[in-house]
C-alpha cells in the first residue's frame, strides 16, 4: 500500500516518534507501577481490618458538591464572559489577565482568602461587631464555603475559556447581526450561543473533575467528614486514621470514577487550552443590557479579586518580618521553588517530546499512544498517585522522607502534563501539517526545525507551560501532605500547619507570598521565554 | 530529461483519476497549463514526492525518482502559497536554500546576491511578515533558485508580481535554466508567461496531459 499523502506531507522524524513513544510508554509504566503498589497493598491488607470509610456517602457528597460547583461555575463564567465580550473600557486587558490567573491560583490561597473575609475572625465579622455589636458566625465552613471557593476559581477559569469562544465569532457574522439590528437577547441566542454550546459540556466535565478531586479547598473549608471528597478521605485515612486499607479502597474508587468521567469526556468537544489575546467588540448592546453587563463584571471581579486582595493585604502586614526571619520558612521556600523549577523543566521536556512525536505521527494508533499520558494522570489524581508512590517507596525499603523530593517533582510534573500537552499539542500539530511540505522540500533537519521554527514560534507557549507547571507545583498540597515531615516541607504545607497551630498571621504571610510568587511566575515566565526567543532571532 | 510514464493517481476512491505521461528536456522550461482544479498542483506533488502514484514511473536522467523521500529527491520546488516562514527575516528564509555545509563566511554574501538578483537588495534583515505579497514571492523564488538542483518545479511563480518584476523573474529563470541545464517545470495560468518561457507545453484535460501549442518559439 502506498504511503498516504498526509504521511508524505509531514516531516520525516523517526527519532521524534521513537522518543515520544518511548516516553509515553515509560510514563504509563510508571503509573502502572504505582497502581500495582496500591493493588498489592489492598491484597496484603486483605480482610485484616474492617473498612472504616463510608464510600457511598463520600461518593454522594462529592458528586453533589462537584455537580453544584460545576453548574454554578459555568453560569457565572458565562455571564462574566458575556460582559467582558461586550464592554470596552480602560484596563480591560488587565481584567482579562486577572481572570486568566484563575488556572494557577492555588486553591489553598483562595480558601485562606475566603476564610479571611468570611471566617469567625474575618473582615465581615470584625466589621459587623465593631459597627453593630453582632456577627454572622462562621458560614464559610461546610458545603457553602466549598461551593464559594470552587465557583470563585472555576467561574473565572470558565469565563476566560468562554470569552475566547466569543472572540472567535467571525467578524462577518457580527456585521450581519448588527446590520439586522439584533437586540441583546437575540444576539446572544442567534450569534453567541451556537459558539458557546459546543464548549460547555467539555468545560463542564473538566470543572466537575477538578471539583470532584478537590483537595486543599475541601481540607480547609470542608468543616469535617460530612463534606469530605475522596481525596481528603484518602489523606485522612493515611495521615490521621492510619487506615491504609481504607485509603487503598478509596484510591481504587477514585480511579474508577475519574476514569469513567474522562472516558465520557473524550466523546465531547475538546476545550481549547490556549486563549490568546482578546479584542474588544465595537458593537455595543442597549443601555439596559450594558448596565447588567457592568453589574455582572463588577460582582465577578469583586468575587474573584477580593479574596486575593485580602490575602495580600493581610499577609504583607506586621507578621512579615517574623516569618521571613525563620529558618523553617526559608527551607520550605527553597524546597518549593526548587521542586517547582525541576517539575516545570520536566513537564516542558515531556510535553515537548510527546507533542513533537505526536505531530510527526500520521498513524492513528501511534497518535493515541502518544496522547495517553495526558489521560493517565487525570484518571489517577494527585493524592492517589502520591499514595501509590508512598506505598511503592515503602515496599522498596526506602524512607518516604528520602524519596519525597523526587516523588514531588515526578508527581507535580505529571499533574501539569495534561495542561502542557493541551497547550503545546495543537500548535505543534498545526505547524507540522501546514508547513510539512515546505520543511521537507527544503530538507530542514529535526534540530534545525526546532531551532528555526518550533522554538521561535512557540517560545511563548513553552513559557506558559513552564509557568503552569511551576505554579501548580508551588501551590500543591495534595502530594506534599503525604510526604511532608517536620524536617521537609513546602510553603503550602507550612501554611496549613501554621493555620492548624492557630498562627493565623504566619499563615497569612505565607499565603500572600505563595500568591505573589505564583502571579509573578505566571505573568513573567511566558514573557521571559518569548524575549529569549526574540533576542536569539535578532 | 524528466520522464513520466503512465503515472496514475486518484485522490480517494471517488476522486478524478489522473493519468500522466510526459517528457521534459534539460536546459528548457516545460509549461503545464489548465484550468483551476484540473490537477496541475497534483502533478507537481507527484513529481516532488508529496503524493505517491498508484502505478507508473517518474525518472530523471534515467534514475527512478519514486523511491527517495521528498527531501532526498534532486529537485527544488516553489509552492504557490505559504512559501516563506513569516517569523524569519528575508535573509534567513533565503539562507534555507543554501547547502548545509556552506561556510558561515560565505552565507551572507550568497544570500545578499540572491536577494539582489530579485530586486530585494538591503532587505536581508527585514522580517518576512512585513513584506508585500510580491516581495515574499521573490524571497521564496530566491531560495528555490539558490538550491541549484537539476529539477526545478514552479507552481504559479509570478502570480503576485507586477509586470516589471514578472519580466525580470522570467528572464532570470530562463537564463539559469539554460546556463545550469536545469529541467524546469512551470505550472501557470498565464499565457504570456508560458509563451515567454516554455519550449514545450502540456495542458491537462480530463486528468491527462496533452501536448499544447502555446509555447515560446
Amino acid at each position: 500500500m502506498p504511503p498516504s499523502a498526509e504521511r508524505l506531507s509531514r516531516p520525516y522524524r523517526p527519532f521524534r516518534l521513537a522518543a515520544g513513544a518511548g516516553l509515553s510508554l515509560a510514563i504509563l509504566g510508571l503509573v502502572i507501577l504505582v497502581l500495582s503498589s496500591i493493588l498489592r497493598a489492598a491484597g496484603a491488607e486483605g480482610e485484616s481490618a474492617a473498612l472504616r470509610v463510608d464510600i457511598p456517602h463520600l461518593l454522594r457528597m462529592s458528586a453533589i458538591q462537584a455537580g453544584l460547583s460545576t453548574a454554578l461555575s459555568l453560569f457565572v463564567g458565562l455571564l462574566i464572559a458575556w460582559a467582558l465580550n461586550r464592554l470596552r473600557f480602560f484596563g480591560r486587558d488587565l481584567v482579562i489577565a486577572l481572570f486568566a490567573t484563575a488556572i494557577v491560583t492555588p486553591g489553598v490561597v483562595v480558601a485562606f482568602g475566603l476564610l479571611t473575609i468570611w471566617g469567625r475572625n474575618g473582615w465581615i465579622n470584625r466589621t459587623l461587631e465593631a459597627l453593630l455589636d453582632t456577627g454572622i458566625g462562621n458560614p464559610i465552613f461546610g458545603l457553602g464555603g466549598i461551593l464559594l471557593a470552587h465557583v470563585t476559581l472555576n467561574g473565572a477559569f470558565a469565563a476566560r475559556i468562554l470569552l475566547a469562544r466569543l472572540d472567535a465569532i467571525p467578524a462577518a457574522r457580527l456585521k450581519t447581526g448588527q446590520s439586522l439590528g439584533l437586540g441583546a437577547f437575540e444576539r446572544f441566542r442567534i450569534i453567541d450561543w451556537p459558539m458557546l454550546r459546543g464548549t460547555l459540556p467539555g468545560l463542564g466535565a473538566i470543572i466537575f473533575l477538578l471539583c470532584f478531586t478537590s483537595f486543599p479547598i475541601v481540607l480547609l473549608l470542608g468543616g469535617g467528614p460530612a463534606n469530605q471528597t475522596l481525596e481528603v478521605a484518602i489523606y485522612s485515612a493515611v495521615r490521621l486514621d492510619f487506615d491504609l486499607r481504607g485509603a487503598v479502597v478509596l484510591a481504587l474508587v477514585q480511579i474508577i470514577v475519574c476514569s469513567g468521567i474522562i472516558l465520557a469526556t473524550t466523546a465531547l468537544s475538546p476545550v481549547p487550552a490556549s486563549t490568546g489575546p482578546s479584542r474588544a467588540q465595537t458593537w455595543a448592546d442597549g443601555t439596559m443590557a450594558r448596565l447588567l453587563q457592568w453589574l455582572v463584571l463588577g460582582l465577578g471581579l469583586g468575587a474573584f479579586a477580593l479574596p486575593l486582595i485580602v490575602v495580600i493585604v493581610d499577609g504583607l502586614g506586621p507578621g512579615l518580618g517574623r516569618v521571613i526571619a525563620s529558618s523553617s520558612f526559608w527551607s520550605a521556600a527553597i524546597a518549593s521553588v526548587a521542586i517547582g523549577l525541576a517539575s516545570a523543566t520536566l513537564t516542558l521536556a515531556l510535553a515537548l517530546a510527546l507533542g513533537l512525536g505526536r505531530a510527526a505521527a500520521t498513524d492513528r494508533w501511534l497518535k493515541l499512544v502518544l496522547g495517553l499520558p495526558a489521560f493517565a494522570y487525570l484518571a489517577v489524581p494527585a493524592i492517589v498517585l502520591a499514595l501509590g508512590f508512598f506505598l511503592f517507596v515503602r515496599d522498596m525499603g526506602v524512607s518516604p522522607t528520602r524519596a519525597a523530593p523526587i516523588v514531588l517533582v515526578l508527581a507535580n510534573a505529571l499533574l501539569a502534563l495534561p495542561f502542557a500537552i493541551a497547550t503545546l499539542g495543537p500548535p505543534l500539530e498545526a505547524l507540522a501539517s501546514s508547513r510539512g511540505r515546505l520543511i521537507r522540500a527544503l530538507d530542514i533537519g529535526g534540530f534545525r526545525q526546532f531551532q528555526l521554527l518550533e522554538w521561535p514560534l512557540l517560545a511563548r507557549d513553552m513559557g506558559v507551560v513552564f509557568a503552569l507547571a511551576f505554579c501548580f507545583s508551588l501551590g500543591d498540597l495534595g502530594v506534599i501532605s503525604l510526604f511532608g515531615t517536620d524536617s521537609f516541607s513546602t510553603l503550602p504545607l507550612l501554611m496549613v500547619r501554621a493555620l492548624g497551630a492557630y498562627r493565623t498571621n504566619d499563615a497569612a504571610v505565607i499565603a500572600a507570598l505563595i500568591l505573589l510568587l505564583t502571579l509573578f511566575a505566571f505573568l513573567a515566565l511566558p514573557r521571559l521565554f518569548a524575549w529569549i526567543a526574540n533576542a536569539r532571532s535578532r | 530529461m524528466l520522464v513520466l510514464d503512465d503515472v496514475r493517481f486518484s485522490h480517494g476512491a471517488n476522486g478524478t483519476p489522473y493519468r500522466f505521461s510526459m517528457s521534459a528536456a534539460p536546459g528548457e522550461v516545460t509549461a503545464i497549463s489548465g484550468p483551476s482544479g484540473s490537477g496541475k498542483s497534483t502533478l507537481l506533488d507527484l513529481i516532488a514526492g508529496f503524493l505517491r502514484p498508484s502505478s507508473g514511473a517518474i525518472k530523471l536522467d534515467g534514475v527512478d525518482l519514486l523511491p527517495p523521500r521528498p527531501e532526498r529527491r534532486p529537485l527544488s520546488i516553489l509552492f504557490q502559497s505559504d512559501a516563506v516562514f513569516d517569523h524569519l527575516s528575508a535573509g534567513a528564509n533565503v539562507a534555507l536554500g543554501l547547502p548545509r555545509n556552506t561556510p558561515r563566511a560565505e552565507r551572507g554574501g550568497a544570500v545578499s546576491r540572491a536577494l539582489a538578483d530579485m530586486g530585494l537588495a538591503g532587505l536581508e534583515r527585514q522580517r518576512a511578515s512585513t513584506l508585500s505579497g510580491g516581495q515574499k514571492q521573490r524571497v521564496a523564488l530566491a531560495r528555490t533558485l539558490l538550491r541549484d538542483k537539476p529539477l526545478l518545479l514552479l507552481d504559479e511563480p509570478f502570480s503576485a508580481l507586477d509586470d516589471e518584476n514578472r519580466a525580470r523573474m522570467r528572464a532570470l529563470i530562463a537564463r539559469l535554466t539554460a546556463e545550469r541545464g536545469w529541467t524546469t517545470i512551470l505550472v501557470s495560468h498565464h499565457e504570456d508567461d508560458i509563451a515567454a518561457l516554455a519550449r514545450q507545453t502540456y495542458a491537462i484535460r480530463d486528468g491527462e496531459l496533452v501536448p499544447s501549442t502555446m509555447a515560446a518559439p
